[in-house]
C-alpha cells in the first residue's frame, strides 16, 4: 500500500497491516509475560530449562503460550484482512469482522466533522486514525484505524473534496490537500495560565484552606492524608487538559476550520463550515483579570461520545483574548447578519443593559435574578440568535437560525408573577444548552413566533449540503479575521 | 378554552382525550401506593419497637406529608390533562402542557427525524396512544399522550408526510 494508491472510486482498501498489533500490543505483552515468566526466571536462577532433564512444566507452559500467542496473532491478521474500506458513489463503506461481519456506510455529503487522531504509540510508528462524524450514521462515528499519516491526510482531503462538491470521484489525479492558513496559535504559557486560573484551581485553593483550617481546629494531621487522592485526581485532570490543549493551532482552509493540538497524543480536527449547531463563549471570573475567554461548540456527533473525549473535541478555543474570540466568531459565522459585529459581540461578551441593542430582563423581574437581570438578554440578527447571560460567569450563546431544531417557552409560577418567561432552544447534544432567561412574556412570545419563522426562512435558503458555493474565498475570510487583531495590537 | 399568556396568539388548540385522565390515575395510584408504603416503614418499625429513632411525631408526619402531596397531585390530574394541547400549523407542530409550570413547544416538520407511536397497557385498554416526535436534539422531548388511536395514526401519517415534504439537513 503506497500513499500514491489512494482510494479511487470503487476500490476496496485495507488499513495498515500493523494496526491490530498497535492496538493490541498490551494483550501480546501480557501473553508473553504470563507464559514466559517462569522460563525466564528459571534461566536467571541458573536452573537450565533445556538439557538432560527437560522441565516438564516449562514445556507445557511454552507450548500453551505458543498456542495462545498464535491464536492472538491469527485473529489479528484475520481482523486486519477483513477490515476494508471503500469510497464510492458518494458513500464511504467500512467492513469489519470475519465471524460477525459488519458493514458501516456513511454519506459523504453528511460529513459533520473529520478528525485525524494520533495516540502516542501509533504516532511513534507514523500511523494515524481517521474518524468522522456523519449526521445520518446513527450514534457512532466511522473510524479507520490505522493508516499511514500521509494516507490519512490524503483520504481526508478526498472525503472533504467530495463532500464539498469539488471532486466527484471521476477524477484521475488525487485530490490535493486544501491549502491552509494558520490564524491562531496558543502559546503553552497562556495555556498554563488558563489552567492555573481555572475553576478547579479555585476549588483546590478553597479545599486546601478548608482542610488546613480543619486540621488546625481539630489539632489532627489526618486531613492532609485525605487530600492525597484528591490531589492525584486533580493532577491528572490538569495533566489531561495540558496534554490535550498543548500547541493548539487553528487554521482555515476551503474545506473548513482545522484545529490541531496535543502533546503526547495529537489530534487534528476539521470542521467543515456551517456544521456548528451552537456555540458559547464563556469567561470564568478569574479570567476576567487577563481578558480571556473560551469557546465551546455543539457539532452533531461530537456530543454522543465519551465525556472526556468529547470535552476537548468541542473546544473551539481553549483560551484566547477578545481578538481571538472575534476572529473565531468571524470564521464560524462568516455572515453575522448585523452591521457592526464587533460592537455587538463585545456587548454580548462583557456588556450590560441594552448596549448594542440587547433586550434584557425587565426591571420588574429583578428579584428573580438580582445579579443577572441587567445581563440576561437576547439579540436576534438576520442569521443568528445571540443569548447573553451570567454576571459572574459570563456567557454568550450563539445559535444560527437554520440550526434550531425545536424550541420551547417555559413559564413557572414565579415567572408568571413577574410576567416573564424562558425560551429554550433545542440543539444537537453537546456542551451548549441555549436558554434565554427571564425575558418579558410579550417579547418572549413574539420572539418564539418570529424565531420559528426565521428558522424556516434560513432553512429554505440553505439549499445544498455541499457548502463550497456558500463559502467566501479564503483570502477574504482571512482579511476580515485579521482586522480586530490589528486593532487590538495597534 | 383556557389559553395561557405564553401561548402564541390565534392558535386553536386541540385537546387530548379525557379518557387520558384514567391513565394518569392508574399511574398515580401505583406510584403513590408504593411511595406511601415506603415512607410508612419508619412508623411501623417505631410502633413495633424495633427503632427508637425517629420520634413518633416525625414517623407520623412523614407519611402524612406524602399523603397530602398525593391528594394534591390527584386533584391536579384532570386539569393537567385538560392543559395538554397541540396544534398543527402550516410549517410546525405546537405542543403545550402544564398549569403551574407551563411549556409551549414548537417542532418544525422539517426537523423531525422520525415519529413514534407508543401504547402502554392501560392506554391499550382505553384505546389511546402516545405520539413521540424525535429531532436531532435530545432536548426535544415532544410527547403527545392520550390521543385516541385513530387520531394518533392520522397524526403520525400527517406528520411523516409533512416532514418528508419539508425535510432539511441538520
Amino acid at each position: 500500500m503506497t500513499p500514491q494508491k489512494t482510494a479511487v472510486d470503487g476500490d476496496w482498501h485495507r488499513v495498515h497491516p500493523a494496526s491490530p498489533f498497535v492496538r493490541g500490543w498490551v494483550a501480546l505483552v501480557a501473553i508473553v509475560y504470563f507464559f514466559g515468566r517462569d522460563t525466564f526466571e528459571r534461566s536467571l536462577q541458573g536452573r537450565g530449562n533445556i538439557g538432560a532433564a527437560i522441565n516438564e512444566r516449562t514445556l507445557w507452559l511454552l507450548a500453551g503460550g505458543g498456542v495462545v500467542l498464535l491464536l492472538a496473532l491469527g485473529s489479528f491478521v484475520l481482523s486486519w484482512y477483513f477490515t476494508r474500506y471503500q469510497l464510492a458513489e458518494g458513500y464511504v463503506r467500512v467492513n469489519t469482522g470475519f465471524l460477525f461481519k459488519q458493514q458501516r456506510q456513511a454519506r459523504l455529503d453528511r460529513v459533520q466533522a473529520i478528525d485525524i487522531v494520533q495516540p502516542l504509540l501509533p504516532r511513534i510508528f507514523g500511523l494515524a486514525e481517521l474518524k468522522f462524524e456523519v449526521a445520518d450514521a446513527g450514534h457512532s462515528a466511522v473510524r479507520l484505524s490505522y493508516l499511514k499519516l500521509g494516507e490519512a491526510k490524503q483520504l481526508r482531503a478526498t472525503i472533504l473534496g467530495r463532500a464539498a462538491g469539488i471532486a466527484d470521484g471521476t477524477e484521475t489525479v488525487e485530490v490535493p490537500e486544501a491549502p491552509e492558513q494558520v490564524v491562531l496559535y496558543i502559546p503553552p504559557g497562556r495555556l498554563i495560565g488558563s489552567l492555573i486560573l481555572s475553576e478547579q484551581s479555585v476549588f483546590i485553593v478553597l479545599s486546601a484552606v478548608a482542610s488546613v483550617m480543619a486540621s488546625v481546629l481539630t489539632e489532627s494531621r489526618a486531613f492532609i492524608l485525605y487530600l492525597i487522592p484528591a490531589i492525584i485526581g486533580l493532577g491528572t485532570a490538569y495533566w489531561r487538559s495540558f496534554n490535550k490543549g498543548y500547541n493548539f493551532t487553528a487554521a482555515i482552509s476551503p474545506d473548513g476550520i482545522r484545529m490541531r493540538y496535543g502533546l503526547l497524543d495529537t489530534q487534528a480536527q476539521t470542521l467543515p463550515p456551517g456544521r456548528i449547531q451552537a456555540l458559547k463563549v464563556t469567561q470564568p471570573p478569574m479570567w476576567r483579570l487577563l481578558g480571556w475567554f473560551r469557546i465551546h461548540v455543539n457539532v452533531a456527533g461530537y456530543g454522543e461520545h465519551h465525556r472526556s473525549e468529547g470535552e476537548h473535541r468541542t473546544m473551539l478555543l481553549p483560551v484566547g483574548r477578545k481578538a481571538d474570540v472575534m476572529m473565531m466568531l468571524s470564521l464560524v459565522l462568516p455572515d453575522p447578519g448585523i452591521a457592526d459585529p464587533e460592537r455587538v459581540f463585545t456587548a454580548g461578551l462583557t456588556g450590560l443593559d441594552s448596549d448594542a441593542g440587547f433586550v434584557t430582563t425587565p426591571k420588574r423581574a429583578w428579584p428573580l435574578a438580582p445579579l443577572g437581570w441587567r445581563r440576561n438578554g437576547f439579540l436576534s440578527t438576520d442569521t443568528a440568535l445571540l443569548l447573553r447571560s451570567g454576571r459572574v460567569w459570563r456567557k454568550l450563546v450563539i445559535v444560527p437560525h437554520q440550526r434550531t431544531q425545536s424550541m420551547a417557552l417555559h413559564q413557572g409560577p414565579l415567572d408568571r408573577l413577574f410576567r416573564v418567561a424562558d425560551l429554550v432552544l433545542h440543539t444537537t447534544p453537546g456542551p451548549v444548552a441555549p436558554r434565554l432567561y427571564q425575558v418579558s412574556t410579550e417579547l418572549a412570545v413574539a420572539l418564539f413566533d418570529q424565531q420559528a419563522a426565521s428558522a424556516r426562512e434560513a432553512r429554505k435558503r440553505q439549499t445544498s449540503e455541499q457548502w463550497l458555493a456558500q463559502l467566501p474565498p479564503v483570502h477574504q475570510v482571512a482579511g476580515t479575521a485579521s482586522t480586530p487583531e490589528e486593532k487590538n495590537h495597534g | 378554552m383556557h389559553t395561557a399568556a405564553i401561548d402564541p396568539p390565534g392558535v386553536e388548540w386541540l385537546r387530548v382525550s379525557s379518557k387520558y385522565v384514567t391513565v394518569r390515575l392508574v399511574e398515580w395510584a401505583i406510584r403513590n401506593v408504593i411511595l406511601v408504603a415506603v415512607v410508612s416503614l419508619p412508623l411501623l418499625f417505631v410502633q413495633l419497637g424495633w427503632w427508637t429513632w425517629p420520634p413518633l411525631w416525625f414517623a407520623v408526619a412523614l407519611p402524612a406529608f406524602f399523603v397530602v402531596l398525593a391528594v394534591w397531585r390527584l386533584a391536579l390530574i384532570p386539569r393537567q390533562v385538560r392543559a395538554i394541547g397541540y396544534a398543527e400549523r402550516h410549517d410546525d407542530l405546537l405542543i403545550r402542557r402544564g398549569i403551574f409550570f407551563q411549556r409551549t413547544m414548537v417542532v418544525p416538520y422539517g426537523r423531525m427525524q422520525y415519529v413514534d407511536v407508543a401504547v402502554g397497557p392501560v392506554e391499550r385498554i382505553l384505546g389511546l396512544c402516545t405520539v413521540k416526535l424525535h429531532t436531532a436534539s435530545a432536548g426535544t422531548m415532544a410527547h403527545l399522550p392520550g390521543l385516541p388511536a385513530a387520531e394518533g395514526a392520522r397524526l403520525r401519517e400527517q406528520l411523516s408526510a409533512r416532514g418528508e415534504a419539508r425535510l432539511a439537513g441538520l
